[in-house]
């Protein structure tokens, strides 16, 4: 069986690298007793997954791991051992039980939502908003591992909005389609005629699609 | 704006942000306003080699113990993050508050390695705490401690006290002299005056007069009049290592550190008497945790980290009065937790088949050997116990177990050392070559590694070698080509050793005096840091510093001492007597050895210590 966490990786932690936090996890794992399976081999190391990379600099209130038990443990007791292992600053908010021949939560990911604060610029960057609403496509240069590719950033932006003080966005996040929020940002004061400010970026839900192919959060599919 | 939020501001712009994030796992959290005194405990090296250290966690834990002091890790920001701080303001910070190191009351720095001098004053400066000593009228108490506390000369004025010794008493009793002195209302002088008298294995360098000889050489070194400090200082000694303080959880870093697990200090000390060794001789008597309570502490640590590796650390662990038995206990209570159990600078002659096999149950690294000298003469010279048969048994034993790689260290420019001694490292080698072959193909492992490394010797006040000179830059090169030549005709072996550079440096600080102290300023000055990292040493800089203060290095490191000379160190008294490194001394000379003092007592001059050798 699966156990499912969602946890949070705040503050001063969104400066932890995504392999430095596997590594991280693992300890945390040894340390709450939790009843983890181990891979076989010589080497071997806890079954785990994290539904999705967090980028450096980001934090999340969000993150989903994915980890398969050898026994059963009451939900509460979980949820506890995994706090205690784990800083002020990775708050762990829900866990599940999910069966093995359910599809693993990596796959599942579909689309994510941002809170993305500007130190300055803000009303700036609600017209730039405004007018990439408005446009039918927005070009905008990806970096890849493979080079640099120029792309219809609008398709990839699901919902795009904002509240007292901040730009909330809802954007893909798929292997093939994925609109990062600091390359929307980059767009968004391209099209405001400003200096990309600087933002504090907080992810704040994984989503994937439900049996009616609606956006639903994670931790409920 | 904050503090934290303009550090915060910093993260994206330097290579590992996780140096300075802080907030780890098994830190310490604590109101600053609920405590009395703030101590800010400096490794004046990059953070993932400072959180390798096992002194700082010791310390870290024993002071955090108490409810009136919160103790807080400063590490030395690596050159990347230092220019952003100038550059954006940022004086040097905690770790666990962010506050800057100006603040505190107690800042505590840990002398490790000569070559991290510059490091010190480098921290300070971007602390903004005056340099000097003297010029100190608020802020805190600079304190050090450590092994280079025992020749603290090239550092005398820029630091306040010295402790000399095991720390988990002494320094309690700097933070209980702090509260005393504070309520007293007295004047900052004071606080150094009593530390002197009041503080186990304190040395207060500025209550000493040093007056020279017409060669350079020191006269005397005597406390002021009236100063009431003490003509020779005695370090401070915890008896008891069972019942001494150890940390029952541990900082877990999110970056990787040099040292990744759990450190378990089986004991202190080592009776060997290496003559070349400082750690051998500044660390004595032996001093042993029961087998009881190091299970408890690896159990405690174990659950409290979730390390996965634990490391039996001593200077010798092989000397471990029952470590077959507890290398068993360990290796059976932790291997369903796949915990794996290592054995560090691991002594051959006292190398344990059985404990072979059991470490190897777990974890199977390379064997590390420091026979250190590459003829019996020569070993004889340096009273490394160990033979040529010794050696051979302990690889052909680990061959047979299946191990295939072997490292072994040397060190050259050893007293009285020959270009016969240097080759015999090569021929050593290919002794433990043939070793391997020698075992039957179907019960070795394939593919053989041995690894030579020979470091520079550099003579260490507190030992036998204390007297002697260091062997000169030309012929350290020309014996280590001559070296490179011969063990490339090996197959199989590998051949690293040191910049003679950076030895030479750190001979001069190892046995200098507190006119070196001008030096260090001006390398500081001319902008060297992080001198023990190849990638940032600066030769020409260190040159341009002898040069501009006027002092030859060459009369430090390279000048054989008489044996009736006034060493710096000479007030400062490590427990091993000078009577007794005297006599060292001469027999070494004659290559006449000293056996183990478990054999027998070899009146090193610990026994002058109430209760401390048995």
């Amino acid at each position: 069986m699966r156990c499912v966490f969602r946890f949070g990786k705040l503050d001063r932690l969104r400066f932890v690298s995504h392999l430095d936090l596997q590594r991280y996890m693992q300890r945390a794992l040894n340390r709450s007793g939790l009843p983890v399976a181990f891979s076989q081999g010589f080497n071997p190391h806890p079954v785990m997954s994290f539904a999705s990379a967090l980028a450096m600099g980001w934090e999340s209130e969000y993150e989903v791991l994915d980890i398969k038990f050898t026994k059963h443990v009451p939900e509460r007791e979980a949820l506890a051992r995994m706090r205690g292992a784990l800083p002020e600053e990775m708050p762990v908010y829900s866990v599940r039980y999910v069966d093995d021949r359910h599809p693993s939560m990596m796959a599942l990911v579909k689309m994510a939502d941002y809170r993305v604060t500007p130190a300055e610029n803000f009303e700036a960057l609600k017209n730039g908003a405004r007018e990439f609403l408005f446009s039918e496509r927005v070009m905008a240069v990806r970096k890849t591992k493979s080079g640099e590719r120029e792309i219809d950033i609008r398709p990839l932006c699901v919902l795009l909005t904002s509240d007292d003080t901040a730009l909330v966005m809802r954007l893909m996040l798929t292997e093939t389609d994925t609109l990062k929020p600091d390359l929307l940002l980059n767009s968004l004061s391209k099209l405001a005629g400003i200096e990309t400010p600087e933002v504090r970026i907080l992810r704040t839900k994984l989503l994937g699609l439900n049996a009616q192919g609606k956006p639903a959060p994670l931790m409920e599919l | 704006m904050e503090l934290s939020q303009k550090i915060d501001r910093l993260m994206s712009r330097v290579q590992k942000p996780s140096r300075y994030l802080g907030c780890e796992f098994g830190s310490e959290k604590k109101d600053p306003k609920s405590v009395d005194v703030r101590y800010a405990f400096l490794f004046p090296d990059v953070y993932e080699v400072a959180m390798s250290h096992l002194g700082m966690k010791i310390l870290y834990h024993t002071l955090n113990r108490r409810v009136d002091t919160y103790c807080e890790r400063v590490c030395s920001p690596w050159p990347d993050m230092e220019a952003l701080m100038k550059e954006e303001g940022v004086p040097l910070f905690s770790l666990e508050t962010r506050t800057p190191v100006g603040e505190f009351d107690i800042l505590g720095i840990t002398l490790q390695y000569e070559m991290s001098y510059t490091n010190i004053l480098a921290a300070l400066k971007l602390a903004g705490i005056p340099l000097y000593s003297k010029d100190r009228t608020g802020g805190p108490f600079v304190i050090c401690g450590g092994p280079c506390a025992f020749n603290p000369e090239p550092l005398a004025p820029f630091v306040d006290v010295f402790t000399l010794g095991d720390g988990e008493r002494a320094i309690h009793q700097t933070v209980d002299l702090l509260k005393s002195w504070r309520e007293s209302g007295k004047p900052r002088e004071d606080y150094l005056r009593r530390a002197a008298t009041e503080v186990e294995g304190a040395y207060v360098p500025s209550l000493y007069d040093v007056t020279y000889n017409e060669d350079g050489t020191i006269h005397a070194v005597t406390p002021k009049e009236g100063s009431g400090a003490k003509p020779l200082v005695y370090k401070a000694l915890v008896n008891d290592l069972t019942a001494a303080d150890y940390p029952d959880k541990l900082i877990v870093p999110y970056g990787e550190v040099v040292h990744d697990r759990i450190m378990l200090e089986i004991f202190r000390g080592c009776t060997r008497g290496c003559r070349f060794c400082q750690a051998g001789m500044i660390y004595r008597p032996v001093r042993e945790r029961s087998m009881d309570r190091l299970l408890e502490i690896a159990d405690k640590l174990v659950n409290a980290t979730g390390f996965d590796e634990i490391s039996l650390m001593s200077l010798s662990s092989g000397d471990y009065s029952c470590l077959p038995e507890l290398a068993h206990e360990m290796v059976t209570r932790f291997l369903e937790r796949r915990v794996k159990i290592s054995l560090p600078s691991q002594r051959i002659d006292a190398f344990l088949k059985d404990t072979l096999k059991e470490t190897q149950k777990v974890r199977k690294t390379a064997l590390t050997l420091a026979p250190e000298a590459g003829t019996q003469r020569l070993r004889d010279v340096i009273n490394k116990g160990v033979t040529e048969e010794d050696l051979m048994r302990a690889v052909t034993d680990a061959f047979e177990e299946g191990w295939s790689a072997v490292k072994l260290y040397f060190m050259i420019g050893l007293p009285t050392e020959t270009d016969e001694d240097v080759l015999g490292i090569a021929d050593l080698a290919a002794k433990v070559r043939k070793c391997y072959f020698s075992v039957p193909k179907e019960k070795r492992s394939p593919g053989l590694r041995i690894t030579v490394s020979a470091s520079v010797f550099v003579p260490k006040s507190h030992t036998p070698f204390q007297w002697a000179a260091q062997l000169d830059k030309e012929t350290v090169q020309r014996r280590q080509k001559m070296l490179k030549a011969e063990i490339s005709k090996l197959k199989g072996v590998d051949f690293k050793y040191h910049e003679s550079d950076v030895s030479y440096i750190e001979a001069v600080f190892a046995r200098g005096d507190r006119r070196c102290a001008e030096v260090l300023a001006r390398a500081s000055e001319l902008g060297c840091e992080f001198d023990g990292w190849t990638e940032f040493y600066d030769n020409d800089k260190w040159t341009q510093a002898f040069k501009d203060t006027g002092i030859d290095p060459n009369f430090y490191a390279l000048r054989a001492r008489d044996i009736d000379e006034v060493l710096p160190w000479a007030h400062l008294d490590c427990g091993v007597s000078m009577e007794f490194l005297k006599r060292e001394w001469e027999h070494a000379q004659k290559a006449e050895i000293t056996h183990d003092c478990r054999k027998g007592c070899v009146g090193c001059g610990m026994k002058r210590y109430e209760g401390a050798c048995r």
